[in-house]
């Protein structure tokens, strides 16, 4: 029997208990949330993004999509919100309703396995990756989230299993802001 | 294709050119949007300064999006970027420069990792490693 105490930084050991059996049980839903793309890869689309960029590699004026617009293809978009269902989402709420109301993104892990191709369409899913804390940092007490999702294109029933195409782990801070502590 | 920089020079320890980006409020938006990120704290001043922000800032796609960049314009269009891998800092607000550094940390198997630094005047910006698939090295 291990006899190390888990320092809470003040946090109440019932409350973090909570949290922890949440973060399972969220753990436990896998990849969920499946979404569509709102439209398939596109050229308007990827050359908003090039000119923002100021990326001027012609490869984006060609039929393939940059990389690291993987998760642009399915952002929520203007008003859209996550569903209940969400992993991290759901994730967050716990996080919040226990007081740590702030958050703050920290590490971006993206993969890319091929570039997208202009007519393709990709679906995501998310999934809860861990919960580790509570930590104290020079924001605040919180608990580093970090969810994982997936981008597939599928090929239809003759051409095999769904391709995942891209990954990303993401990861913040959800905390309670110093001046609040 | 050409790439900027033969692959044959890509050893551990080879440094990138540096490149300074000046942040105004234009690039912080219209990047935001392009994404396809319509937090308000990427575009509206006034809700960013309430949340206790000291002004808008550069959304996550976008620092990652800058990074490939900085990398595939020195490597060479025709190279695919594998991953890209960042931690964030300090925020990057509109009247900053972003000061992108960067150097091959390892070589193997046709693949490049490098390590990149975007520095703002607060400290680093975000620092990350890129690994690119270089393919093979043509004679």
């Amino acid at each position: 029997m291990s006899t190390e105490v888990q320092e809470l930084h003040g946090v109440a050991p019932d409350v973090h208990q909570q949290v922890m059996a949440e973060a399972e049980r969220i753990r436990g839903w896998g990849e969920a949330a499946e979404r569509w793309a709102r439209d398939p890869v596109n050229q308007p689309t990827i050359s908003n993004w090039v000119e923002a960029m100021g990326n001027d590699n012609p490869r984006w004026r060609e039929g393939e999509a940059p990389p690291s617009m993987a998760q642009v293809w399915t952002m929520y978009g203007q008003g859209g919100r996550a569903p209940d269902d969400d992993p991290l989402h759901a994730m967050m709420g716990v996080l919040t309703d226990a007081g740590f109301t702030a958050v703050l993104g920290t590490n971006s892990d993206q993969t890319y396995h091929r570039t997208l191709l202009v007519g393709e369409r990709v679906r995501v899913t998310t999934a809860l990756d861990s919960v580790v804390g509570p930590k104290r940092t020079g924001m605040g007490v919180g608990y580093f989230v970090t969810s994982r999702s997936t981008w597939y294109v599928d090929h239809g029933d003759d051409r095999g299993e769904p391709e995942a195409v891209a990954s990303m782990l993401f990861r913040v801070l959800k905390f309670v802001p110093r001046s609040a502590s | 294709m050409s790439t900027a920089h033969p692959t044959t020079t890509l050893a551990p320890g080879h440094t990138l050119p540096a490149w300074s980006l000046p942040i105004t409020p234009t690039l912080v938006v219209s990047t935001a949007l392009a994404t396809r990120d319509f937090q308000d704290v990427h575009h509206d001043r006034d809700v960013a300064q309430a949340a206790g922000s000291k002004d808008i800032f550069l959304n996550i796609l976008t620092s990652t999006a800058l990074v490939e960049r900085y990398v595939t314009d020195h490597l060479g269009h025709d190279v695919d970027v594998r991953g890209i891998s960042i931690r964030l800092g300090a925020p990057a607000y509109p009247y900053d420069t972003l000061h992108f550094t960067g150097e091959v940390v390892a070589v193997a198997g046709g693949v490049v990792e490098l390590r990149v630094t975007g520095a703002v005047s607060l400290g680093d910006h975000v620092v990350g490693t890129v690994r690119v698939a270089v393919g093979e090295v043509s004679a």
